[in-house]
């Protein structure tokens, strides 16, 4: 389910490919292209979705892994560990789980500010040109 | 089913001291003032402050008040008391508390930013552009922030006895006069500040919370000789010597209803209209995505806390009062309260139990604040100026705004006067709720352009039932009949504590079904759906709409 287009994965740390994401950046017109989870249309959303997948994928194993390995093995999964002294089974659920998903959300966002460093989006810019100001005294009242 | 832990038995915590105590009712008198003062401080009088805090909100200061507004009673007071009393099990609680939030920054949480408008059925009416599907989505917010609410205004009442004693209202039990009190208060506090102070009050309540969490447990983990540096990792050695119910697998509850309970979580999570609220506070969806992080990582440092808590209350329990297990064993109550009860058996002053007491209302108020806050905003701005009367003043709507908190008070009250399960069970029911009906809303409507209206009031339809029939079959029967399901293989194959396991796919596949058999939307919303993903940057007070509407910036293509 998961598009694997690997045509400039290799060379990401190639200034050339780095223009070069930047500049299809520039050229597409996302409105115009469609969203779609299982089909990426641009570029940037397939390598986006690349991230996406594999973070999904680490995480089911992480969240759901230990407890089905659990149920099918219980007895290898209940061996008291050495030192720490828990059962195995115990100690991947209540801290493996919460940390792994940690770890991955950062490795997440991490990713998604290098993807965006690689197209050239810049996120500071957007941000000083509204006069919040004024915002404020309407209230949104055209809503 | 889950028998052993929705026993009722008067909701008197034995064990735990309830007396009127000075020093911590002054703490917590203090705490709530200055909650109050905050909130006074920054007080509103318009909607975009009210609802979304004129989008000024940073990532830190985000992922506190992520932390806050989802920390509730539930994981203050009820996981603990899950995990003592049902032991492995209770750690589906601890995964899909915080695993979620994964998924929900992966899937949801930029995307929502870029969306930016005002509250979850906001999303759902515009995007779907239909007024039917923004009632049933307020109607639902309302819903969640009602069942929700439940237990923490049970976590309140329970927590208030140490405190407060029985303050005896006329009629009343001791625990049901402390659930009248706080939630007057709670309520007191939110009419005056709405969303800004409300998100100002999170981060000073997460590091209120926190700190009496992580005090009470290191303090009892030193004290009793169980733990030093790491509580979270050194309460391992002492699992052997608990009972074996603590952790063995699949003892109290299925291998079944442990991931239906983690995957109900999950979903939930992305599915809560108030967690989601708080995408729509930051300035950018960079910080949409860093505050998620953040706010992750503030949840971890109590999730983390919270079971070794509970094998120090389990150890302190057995030694004090008596066994944990079998009958009678630990009620539901006590269990509700041994984060309290663990740090007054440890014989600590007053004050110092007070203060890990105060945590739990902090917890409480907090989250009873996101929550109140999202179910007024569906009911004044999305159904009262949308709907209703769409010339509604700024006035008006803020009136209705504060009337239906305090009309969700009232009615939270008198729910939580006799509830029908331990803290976490009842917050649970609203996560399969918002699993079932707004989690695939959320998620088909950004991913997939296609989704259509037909099919959103199709899928939501069919998520609203497939979440009754449990809570008619065993939800139901605890308030008027025996308290036994009427079911018992409906309530083994739909448990109302995870029902979302069985209704997402369902849901998902009406939903594509139908939004394949009837019309596409048309060209206004997918490009509204596109915008959401483009990784254009916008600016603070743009929504999706108001880009995909004018050229974006960029060139518009002529087909």
């Amino acid at each position: 389910m998961v598009e694997r287009n690997t045509q400039d994965s290799s060379v990401e740390t190639d200034g050339g490919a780095v223009r070069q994401a930047a500049r299809s950046h520039r050229e597409t017109n996302y409105l115009d292209r469609e969203v779609n989870l299982l089909k990426p249309s641009t570029p940037f959303m397939r390598e986006h979705l690349r991230v996406v997948w594999t973070g999904f994928v680490l995480w089911a194993l992480i969240v759901f892994g230990p407890v089905t390995l659990t149920y099918v093995a219980p007895g290898v999964m209940t061996t008291q560990m050495p030192v720490l002294g828990f059962p195995l089974h115990y100690f991947l659920v209540a801290i493996g789980a919460p940390t792994g998903a940690l770890l991955l959300s950062f490795w997440y966002a991490r990713k998604r500010d290098a993807l965006d460093a690689k197209y050239g989006i810049d996120h500071s810019v957007a941000e000083t040109d509204d006069g919040d100001a004024t915002v404020a005294a309407d209230g949104g009242t055209d809503e | 089913m889950i028998s052993g832990v929705v026993l009722q038995s008067g909701l008197l915590p034995e064990g735990l001291n309830v007396s009127f105590k000075f020093a911590p009712a002054v703490l917590v008198a203090a705490m709530l003032a200055l909650f109050l003062g905050i909130g006074y401080a920054f007080r509103v009088a318009d909607t975009e402050e009210m609802w979304v805090a004129g989008r000024s909100i940073g990532n830190v200061e985000n992922g506190m008040a992520i932390g806050a507004n989802w920390m509730s009673a539930a994981s203050y007071l009820g996981m603990a008391a899950l995990i003592a009393l049902s032991g492995f099990y209770g750690l589906a609680f601890v995964v899909g508390w915080s695993t979620g939030y994964f998924i929900l920054l992966i899937f949801l949480a930029a995307q929502m930013r870029r969306f930016g408008k005002y509250t979850a059925p906001d999303f759902v009416g515009d995007r779907f552009n239909s007024d039917t599907a923004r009632a049933i989505a307020a109607v639902t917010t309302f819903l969640i922030g009602f069942v929700y609410a439940i237990g923490q205004a049970r976590g309140m009442g329970l927590v208030g006895l140490y405190i407060f004693g029985d303050i005896g209202l006329p009629g009343l039990s001791g625990y049901q006069s402390m659930v009248v009190l706080m939630m007057a208060i709670t309520v007191g506090y939110l009419t005056l500040s709405g969303m800004l102070g409300a998100t100002k009050n999170m981060a000073v309540q997460y590091v209120i919370l926190i700190v009496a969490f992580l005090a009470g447990l290191y303090a009892v983990g030193f004290s009793q000789g169980y733990s030093t540096v790491l509580p979270q990792i050194e309460y391992g050695t002492m699992i052997a010597e608990l009972s074996s119910e603590f952790s063995e697998p699949f003892v109290n509850e299925s291998y079944y209803l442990w991931i239906a309970t983690a995957f109900s979580l999950v979903v939930g999570t992305c599915g809560l209209p108030h967690v989601l609220v708080r995408f729509y506070t930051v300035e950018n969806e960079r910080t949409a995505r860093w505050s998620t992080v953040w706010g992750l990582f503030f949840i971890c440092l109590l999730y983390l806390s919270a079971p070794a808590f509970a094998a120090f209350g389990t150890d302190i329990y057995a030694n004090n009062i008596g066994p944990v297990y079998g009958d009678p064993g630990m009620t539901s109550a006590a269990g509700d309260v041994i984060v309290v009860l663990a740090a007054q058996l440890a014989e600590f002053p007053q004050w110092f139990v007070g203060f890990v007491a105060a945590g739990g209302i902090a917890a409480a108020i907090a989250t009873t604040a996101g929550l109140f806050i999202a179910g007024s905003s569906a009911i004044s701005h999305d159904i009262y100026a949308n709907i209703i009367n769409e010339d509604a003043s700024q006035r008006q709507q803020v009136l209705v705004g504060r009337l239906s908190i305090v009309a969700l008070g009232v009615i939270t009250t008198l729910a939580a006067l006799d509830p029908a399960a331990p803290i976490a069970a009842l917050v649970s029911y609203a996560f399969s709720l918002a699993g079932a009906v707004l989690f695939p809303m959320f998620f088909l409507g950004l991913w997939w352009e296609n989704t259509n209206r037909q099919g959103a009031l199709a899928g939501m339809t069919t998520g609203l039932v497939i979440w009754l029939i449990p809570m008619i079959n065993e939800v139901l029967p605890t308030y008027i009949g025996n308290g036994e399901p009427y079911s018992a293989t409906l309530a083994a194959t739909v448990p109302a504590i995870g029902s979302a396991l069985v209704a997402v796919p369902i849901v998902f596949a009406v939903t594509i079904g139908v939004s394949l058999a009837t019309d596409e939307p048309d060209l206004a919303t997918k490009r509204m759906v596109r915008q959401c993903h483009s990784p254009e940057p916008m600016s603070r007070m743009q929504s999706a709409e108001d880009v995909a509407a004018t050229d974006g910036g960029e060139p518009v293509s002529e087909d």
